[in-house]
């Protein structure tokens, strides 16, 4: 902003600096200082949290403030003590992966039906199942899903989670997909059609790959759904070694009651890595981009 | 090669639309066919009931002389290409015009074999490896036609190919298509609402309204001798003149004047008939001065053509379109006569629209 005072001097006595931006008034040199203000408080206060996570597990005495550490790798040394804690996180990736590929082939398959048939009372059908889904695996539903669940045989089992969590989150993900599918023009499967291609074909040969930025969607919005999600693996597993990351991070305090702040800080870190690696290779590899081969 | 034969062949919809209205047609092999008329009139459901893509609702389809109305589109032997081309944009080119193949379970050495051998075809040899986003309109439009090119179809279906290129391409893709036509020998059909497009391209033409067909006949017969005001409406870059009017005797009555009956229909006629008056702005004459058997009105508009101008005379409320060549344009408000050239008039029926006379010769010029 001093640069932008200063040019108009100069501007004078040449008289033939070219363009140099307009002058502020100071009310607007006042207005921009405190907006720019106003940002770095903001950015402080979400990303205090952050450097929070990246420093305390490298801290030799870990405390809920955000301090310089005494650069330590022990505190990874004791997670590892743990005999749950590398479990967990591989309980979660088994987890979330079997829930995502559940749901992406279920959804992809419902999406392009739904689509493509036309059925009466079709949109309020998938706005139903849209609202109903937040109540499957919601708090309210717990205690006869819990039973069914046993009926069925499938407590303490990761199948009976996958099968719950891919119920819930299946509805939005029909949803979410039928709206890719839709944008795919109709003359792309009739002409593979009229070229003797059968629906199953026309499907893996033509529909998936373009929908395939929709499908790295719904995986890793499943991912991340299944990752964070801690009530329905905490009511259906009984184990200690089948439990995810995210129940087994509430056994993590001392023998005084109190929260065990290395291992938690350690463990949060290793449990927020695999997530942020996936958005990092599924946005590389698919990124969210459509070819386009249709002449309009 | 196979010829194509439809036999009171009905598309009816829900709410009783009737889109193809028992219709007969048959398009001998090799032909390449028009279907042409404006906007719903049927003839791209008339096309996609004969891939398949629609089901007809009575009649038949036969090809080759096969009955094929209840075989899936994948079994009848044919290639369509569609308005939007329709490439699949995740394919590179050959692996787009190979695909046919890849249906069939063709081997992957053969397959592209025979890509690469219809793309030399349409001059695509260095484009291969492209994705369809990549290539522009016209050369999206050949991979579509060297995709069904690859198939070795008996019979080929185009719906619109022309219609979402640009004008000078357009032009240059017309005789690129009637050509590759030509040398491939299958018979074709092509869906079009662009009147000039099917004169020029076409062998035979069938004019479609509301579902059925109004004519049939080569690009010559249909521009020269429309047997019906309804054709005679829509084919011609310049609408031909179809003026009301009244037979008496050896003349016409058209708004209070008078133009001679041309003589081969005054049998088919009687004194007090009303009839249409027909006749192409390209077929009048004008003349600024005072001519006998003439219609005489005032110059209101002028529109430049290029190498002529399409003048327009109102005569008592009635509107005249004549083409007078260039440098001989007449003023907005000058006065005008338009004469007809003889047998270049045709009179049709005032009450159903319908030509009079038609034992008259079609063609006495080019």
């Amino acid at each position: 902003m001093t640069t932008v005072a200063a040019k108009p001097g100069t501007k004078s006595e040449t008289g033939r600096v070219p363009a140099s931006p307009p002058m502020m008034t100071p009310r607007q040199v006042v207005g921009r200082i405190g907006f720019y203000t106003l940002i770095a408080f903001v950015t402080a206060f979400f990303a205090l949290p952050m450097l929070w996570l990246l420093s305390t597990p490298f801290d030799d005495t870990p405390t809920l403030a955000l301090s310089v550490p005494d650069l330590t790798l022990n505190n990874f040394r004791d997670l590892l003590d743990n005999q749950y804690a590398l479990g967990s996180l591989v309980n979660s990736i088994l987890l979330s992966v079997g829930t995502a590929l559940l749901v992406v082939a279920f959804a992809a398959l419902a999406a392009y039906s739904l689509s493509r048939v036309k059925i009466p009372g079709r949109d309020m059908l998938l706005y139903a199942l849209l609202l109903l889904s937040s109540i499957v695996t919601g708090t309210a539903a717990m205690v006869p899903i819990f039973l069914m669940m046993f009926e069925l045989g499938l407590i303490d089992s990761r199948i009976g989670v996958i099968l719950v969590l891919s119920g819930g989150l299946l509805p939005a993900a029909i949803f979410i997909l039928k709206d890719f599918v839709d944008t795919i023009p109709k003359s792309y499967e009739e002409s593979a059609r009229v070229f003797g291609a059968s629906s199953f074909q026309i499907l893996r040969h033509i529909v998936v790959p373009v929908i395939r930025p929709g499908l790295a969607t719904i995986g890793v919005w499943t991912v991340v759904n299944v990752w964070g999600n801690f009530l329905v693996p905490f009511i259906l597993l009984r184990s200690t070694d089948k439990q995810p990351a995210a129940v087994l991070m509430r056994t993590f305090y001392t023998e005084g009651g109190s929260p065990n702040l290395a291992l938690i800080s350690t463990f949060s870190l290793l449990y927020s890595i695999p997530v942020v690696v996936m958005y990092l290779f599924v946005n590389r590899k698919y990124g969210f981009r459509f070819h386009g081969g249709i002449k309009s | 090669m196979a010829e194509i034969e439809l036999v009171g062949l009905s598309k009816v919809y829900p709410g009783d639309v009737r889109a193809v209205d028992s219709l007969d047609l048959t398009i001998p092999d090799h032909e390449f066919f028009a279907l042409l008329g404006p906007s719903g009139c049927g003839k791209t459901t008339l096309l996609r009931t004969i891939a398949g893509l629609e089901a007809a609702t009575e009649g038949q389809v036969r090809i080759g002389g096969e009955d094929v109305t209840a075989l899936p589109p994948g079994k009848r032997d044919l290639a369509m290409v569609f308005q939007d081309y329709a490439l699949f944009p995740h394919m590179t080119v050959v692996d787009n015009i190979a695909y046919p193949l890849r249906v069939k379970g063709k081997p992957k050495d053969e397959r592209r074999e025979a890509a690469s051998a219809a793309g030399d075809e349409l001059s695509l040899s260095g484009l291969m490896e492209r994705r369809p986003a990549e290539l522009s309109g016209g050369q999206q439009q050949r991979v579509a036609l060297a995709r069904a090119v690859a198939c070795r179809p008996r019979v080929f279906l185009f719906d619109e190919p022309l219609s979402n290129l640009d004008a000078r391409l357009r032009l240059e893709a017309r005789s690129f298509l009637k050509k590759l036509q030509k040398e491939l020998g299958v018979t074709t059909v092509f869906v079009t609402h662009d009147q000039a497009e099917a004169l020029a391209m076409a062998d035979r033409i069938a004019v479609m309204d509301k579902g059925k067909i109004r004519q049939v006949g080569t690009p010559k017969e249909v521009f020269q001798r429309p047997v019906n005001t309804f054709v005679a409406n829509f084919i011609g870059s310049t609408p031909m003149n179809l003026l009301p009017g009244v037979v008496s005797g050896d003349v016409v009555q058209i708004a209070g004047q008078e133009l001679p009956l041309p003589a081969d229909v005054r049998d088919a006629v009687s004194a007090g008939q009303e009839v249409v008056f027909g006749a192409r702005p390209e077929y009048l004459v004008f003349s600024p001065s005072s001519v006998p058997e003439s219609l005489q009105g005032e110059v209101t508009v002028v529109e430049n053509l290029g190498t002529a101008a399409l003048v327009t005379l109102e005569a008592e409320g009635l509107s005249v379109a004549v083409t007078v060549p260039e440098g001989a344009e007449p003023e907005l408000g000058d006065k005008g006569w338009v004469t007809t050239t003889p047998g270049r008039v045709l009179i049709y029926d005032g009450a159903d629209g319908e030509l009079v006379g038609s034992r008259v010769p079609a063609a006495t010029a080019a």
